[in-house]
């Protein structure tokens, strides 16, 4: 018998990654399909488990007037939620999950209690043994975990261990699982297509039972546990002996997959459904007496009778949830006069309708990396901010592919980012790595954020986006150092602050200084490659639990810009610098230039212009230099008082290699220069005069001077070669 | 039918037969294309500007890999057809089924011939069974199914589409090993008979009967050096090609190139690149 322990603190090892979704506060209809239900007829309410991520509540209650049958949201998971129990009554719920994650929740008052982190792969199915309160969980870790549901609804955050025992021996992904209320039996069924039988008392494994030729991807056992029913994606539904250890009968209902099954208490009759969205209700005494109750919309992944055997529910891959009268003649068909093979009743409709909502199923990026148009369920069109996490508009039922071409611009911003659509709505994740998360640097003033502030002012977006992510999130005071020190109002030991904390002599503000984000945008932080972390909503970081928590997974390269106020490396971009061969200028010597690659094109003229003509008196290597010669990351804390972006002085280019980080520092001669005594005005005139004198190129193509350097790059140049611009002053 | 080497390949350095295949392939076919474009007075031949002849010392293990797929040749869709096309081109098809949604995708490739793995002591059939046996996609390398707008379990198997007449057979014999941190000759014994029934086609392609007309064999203990011998079937007997030297032989002889049957790395002859017929056709 395995012996395991959970643990609700982890420990962090693998990279991790940020993301965030895109979403109104309440979402309350289903933003995807459904993949399990449960029903409280003590409460008539319904517990769907969404691929959006979310268990809703529903009040099914008959007196309802209005349509909405809302009731609350639990949302904690961040992936599709595969199947989940109600337990204990309908008191507690269980869910499981694609984030790998099994959670425990207070199913009336909807919140999160715990959550159990010992699957290392999708949670796909769960089972529950009622007269124990026992759940098993499994999933394509191919680990079945047995759990003690009052042991789990007892943990707390002192008490947060809680002992499982594990079955082993399944050596293909697990899709389903069965179990008695007594919990005397456990089956369960794979992609081996064999279903493995063990007694969860003893972990001792019973037996095998083969038969099925494609994975199973339903179980139910009877109540004395000496048969099970098996639905199986090979399109029959098995009816097997577990005294006898074979297969009685196999039952070919459905012409594709079965994914679905339901039966009375009396194990005689059983509903069925799966991808060809007909529910089946057979006779298992004579299979050959079977009626059609009904047709559903799209392919059907999990049905739910209601206890009194009146209705069924009914969830699809769509995202609505329809319930289906039963009466009597579905249910005593052997009884029936009538000898036909199929009994041909007329299919029901639904009686109720949870209405669902529309998916997100397709995305387009467009080039200034910020925007994304999206296209759903219903092929409605809207457009997306990512950078203030928000919707722009919709657009409606338009053509998305026209909207991209008419809204792309011609401009090359290098991705920071990308789409997730699993649960139906938009998920961003940050880029994992922080070279690529904080590789788009662009100009405030282009991108509408500050009209007012110089055209020179660059701003970064992934360290905008996580500054005003994490806008509540006090520092943590264990990176303290004079923070101590009375502020105006705050301290810097937690607590929900939104005022400035002083350090090293200079004002935090909080978040970024153009935007804040809306407040209940969930934030994800995970390890590459699955496994959540911690998600918590932007407006919660303040609070002293989140704050503890966020100090231990936010990893170091994040804080470091969001905390530390530090500023992302810039990009650079070497290019050489030539006359134009028509130009009849001789090329005295190849420069090989660096510059930041935001540069604009009429910066390298202006270059050319004081090179070539000389009009102003430079050193040889070329560098017009600014104030201090550019910012790199080594720029002090201290230097946080201008949190928007590097100084003036990062529109320069210079001469050298590409190995130094910050090249400028590293040059002899990028001291001061007499450029340096220029002031704005005379910068600008001299930046006109100089596009009027010269033109630049690169592949034969006139460069616009408003043009950056890796648009030119990205567009125009196309080449993994190093850049080539030639100049040409003008006759 | 042997052919003489080309200027590219006229250095100092030893190259793979399998890549000269390729190179030779999409050559006559870019010189017909180019020829017809001429013909048709067009502005400039459209040349596919794949093929760019290695004037790099190689190890024999790696071919060049036109479309990023699994190495083997591989033509560019909008390649125009020639009678190169006409007897070495087939189709494959992979079909991936989602566990999840149990949505079947089908992506298709043309291929000029097959690359397939060798186990020791085993047989071609055996070997191309293997080549089309079902993969499971999961754990980190799960599928990215479109239905279900996320990353799922999924069962994928390639599967011939449309059937060349003239199969080419490529048996990797040269894999790199980690151990060793280099590339190493497998001379596994792998049997190939003079009939040959290709078996893993799709549904709408029937199985077909070939017949086995030449052998490219590799002679030498590693991927560095060796030599190269033909043998091919002309009229009703077989005669190898050793350089300057014809032999007639004796199909019998054959069996002297499947292979080694013991792990031990020494030279040998073993069969590289099979050529089969199509029986079907003349």
């Amino acid at each position: 018998m395995a012996f395991n322990k959970s643990n609700a603190t982890h420990t962090n090892r693998k990279k991790v990654q940020v993301s965030f979704v895109i979403r109104d506060e309440s979402e309350r209809y289903n933003r995807s399909g459904v993949n399990s239900l449960q029903y409280d007829p003590q409460m008539n309410r319904l517990y769907t488990a969404g691929r959006d991520s979310i268990v809703r509540i529903w009040n099914c209650h008959p007196n309802k007037s209005s349509k909405d049958f809302y009731w609350q949201s639990m949302e904690h998971h961040t992936d599709w939620v595969n199947d989940v129990v109600l337990c204990c009554g309908g008191k507690y719920l269980i869910s499981a999950s694609s984030d790998m994650t099994v959670k425990v929740w207070n199913a009336h008052k909807g919140f999160c209690m715990s959550t159990l982190r010992t699957h290392k792969d999708y949670v796909k199915v769960l089972a529950y043994a009622k007269d124990k309160e026992q759940v098993a969980s499994a999933g394509f870790d191919r680990a079945i975990f047995l759990w003690d549901v009052n042991t789990l609804t007892a943990l707390t955050a002192s008490n947060n261990t809680v002992t499982t025992s594990s079955l082993t021996g399944n050596k293909n992904s697990i899709y389903s699982l069965g179990m008695n209320p007594s919990g005397t039996v456990i089956i369960s069924g794979s992609t081996e297509r064999t279903l493995r039988v063990w007694d969860p008392r003893s972990c001792n494994k019973l037996m095998k039972l083969k038969g099925h030729t494609d994975n199973v991807k339903c179980i139910v056992v009877n109540t004395d546990g000496t048969q099970c029913l098996s639905a199986s994606s090979d399109g029959t539904v098995r009816l097997w002996s577990l005294g006898q250890q074979r297969c009685i009968s196999t039952m070919r209902i459905h012409d594709e997959g079965v994914w679905t099954l339901q039966t009375n208490e009396a194990f005689n009759t059983v509903l069925s459904s799966g991808r060809d969205r007909r529910v089946w209700i057979t006779d298992l005494r004579n299979p050959e007496q079977r009626t059609l109750l009904c047709e559903a919309s799209a392919p059907v992944l999990r049905l739910c009778l209601t206890p009194d055997m009146e209705h069924v529910w009914v969830a699809t891959e769509e995202s609505s949830v329809k319930r289906y009268p039963l009466n009597d003649r579905h249910l005593m068909m052997s009884e029936a006069l009538a000898t036909d093979a199929v009994r041909s009743i007329n299919t029901v409709s639904p009686d109720l309708t949870i209405r669902g909502g529309a998916s997100i199923r397709h995305y387009r990026i467009l080039n200034d990396k910020r925007t994304v148009l999206t296209k759903d369920s219903e092929n409605n069109v809207a457009v997306y901010d990512v950078l203030k996490a928000a919707k722009v508009s919709d657009l409606g039922q338009v053509d998305l592919d026209e909207e991209v071409k008419r809204r792309n611009k011609t401009v090359y911003v290098p991705s920071w980012f990308n789409v997730d659509l699993k649960t139906g709505m938009l998920t961003i994740h940050l880029a994992q790595d922080e070279n690529d998360c904080f590789a788009a640097w662009v100009s405030a003033r282009e991108v509408g954020l500050a009209l007012e502030d110089s055209e020179e002012t660059k701003v970064n977006y992934g360290q905008l986006l996580l500054q005003a992510l994490l806008e509540h999130w006090p520092r943590p005071f264990q990176l303290g150092d004079e923070a101590n020190v009375d502020g105006p109002e705050g301290s810097a030991s937690g607590g929900a602050s939104h005022t400035p904390a002083i350090s090293n002599g200079a004002i935090h503000r909080p978040g970024n200084e153009y935007f804040s984000v809306a407040p209940h945008t969930p934030v994800i932080f995970s390890e590459v490659g699955g496994r959540t972390l911690y998600r918590l909503l932007c407006r919660d970081a303040g609070g002293d639990t989140e704050g503890t928590l966020l100090t231990e997974t936010v990893p170091t390269w994040v804080a470091d810009i969001v905390v530390n106020r530090n500023l992302p490396k810039l990009i650079k971009v070497p290019f050489y610098l030539l006359p134009h061969p028509a130009s009849g200028i001789k090329c005295v010597k190849k420069d090989r230039l660096i510059a930041n690659d935001f540069i604009q094109i009429r910066k390298v003229i202006e270059h050319v212009y004081e090179k070539v003509l000389g009009v102003l008196d430079t050193n040889s290597f070329g560098t017009l230099s600014g104030v201090n010669g550019g910012v790199g990351a080594s720029t002090p804390a201290g230097s946080a008082a201008t949190p928007t972006g590097p100084s003036p002085g990062a529109n320069s280019l210079s001469a050298g290699s590409a190995a130094t980080p910050s090249g400028e520092k590293g040059l002899p001669g990028s001291a001061v220069s007499s450029a340096a005594s220029m002031t704005t005005a005379d910068r600008q005139e001299t930046s006109s005069i100089a596009e009027d004198k010269v033109e630049l190129l690169c592949n034969d193509q006139i460069l616009e001077p408003g043009m950056d350097l890796r648009t030119v790059r990205h567009f125009i140049w196309k080449s993994s070669a190093d850049l080539v611009l030639h100049y040409r002053p003008f006759k | 039918m042997v052919q003489t080497y080309l200027e590219e390949f006229d250095n100092y350095m030893q190259q793979d037969a399998h890549e000269f295949l390729n190179f030779l392939i999409n050559h006559i076919s870019e010189i017909i294309t180019a020829e017809r474009h001429q013909l048709n007075n067009s502005a400039t031949p459209t040349t596919n500007g794949k093929v760019t002849a290695s004037k790099e010392p190689h190890n024999g293990s790696t071919s060049l890999k036109f479309d990023g797929s699994s190495g083997s040749t591989t033509s560019t869709g909008n390649q125009e057809s020639t009678w190169v096309h006409e007897i070495f081109q087939g189709i494959l098809t992979s079909e991936t089924r989602c566990l999840n949604c149990e949505t079947v995708s089908n992506k298709e490739e043309d291929f000029f011939d097959l690359q397939v793995d060798v186990d020791q002591n085993t047989s071609i059939t055996h070997c191309l069974r293997t080549f089309s046996s079902t993969e499971t996609l999961c754990t980190d390398n799960k599928f990215k199914c479109d239905v279900c707008s996320s990353y799922q379990e999924a069962q994928k198997c390639m599967r011939v589409k449309k059937l060349p007449l003239i199969l080419a057979l490529h048996l990797k014999r040269f894999k790199y090993v980690e151990q060793y941190n280099r590339h190493i000759k497998v001379s596994h014994r792998v049997v190939f008979p003079l009939e040959l029934r290709l078996f893993n086609t799709s549904e709408e392609c029937p199985d077909r009967l070939y017949d086995l007309v030449a052998v490219v064999v590799h002679c030498g203990s590693g991927p560095n050096r060796g030599h190269y011998i033909s043998i091919v079937k002309s009229h009703d007997f077989w005669l190898l090609f050793d350089d300057d030297i014809v032999d007639k032989i004796d199909p019998s002889a054959l069996e002297d190139f499947y292979g080694l049957t013991s792990d031990v790395q020494k030279a040998s002859e073993t069969g590289y690149i099979l050529f089969y017929q199509s029986r079907d056709t003349s």
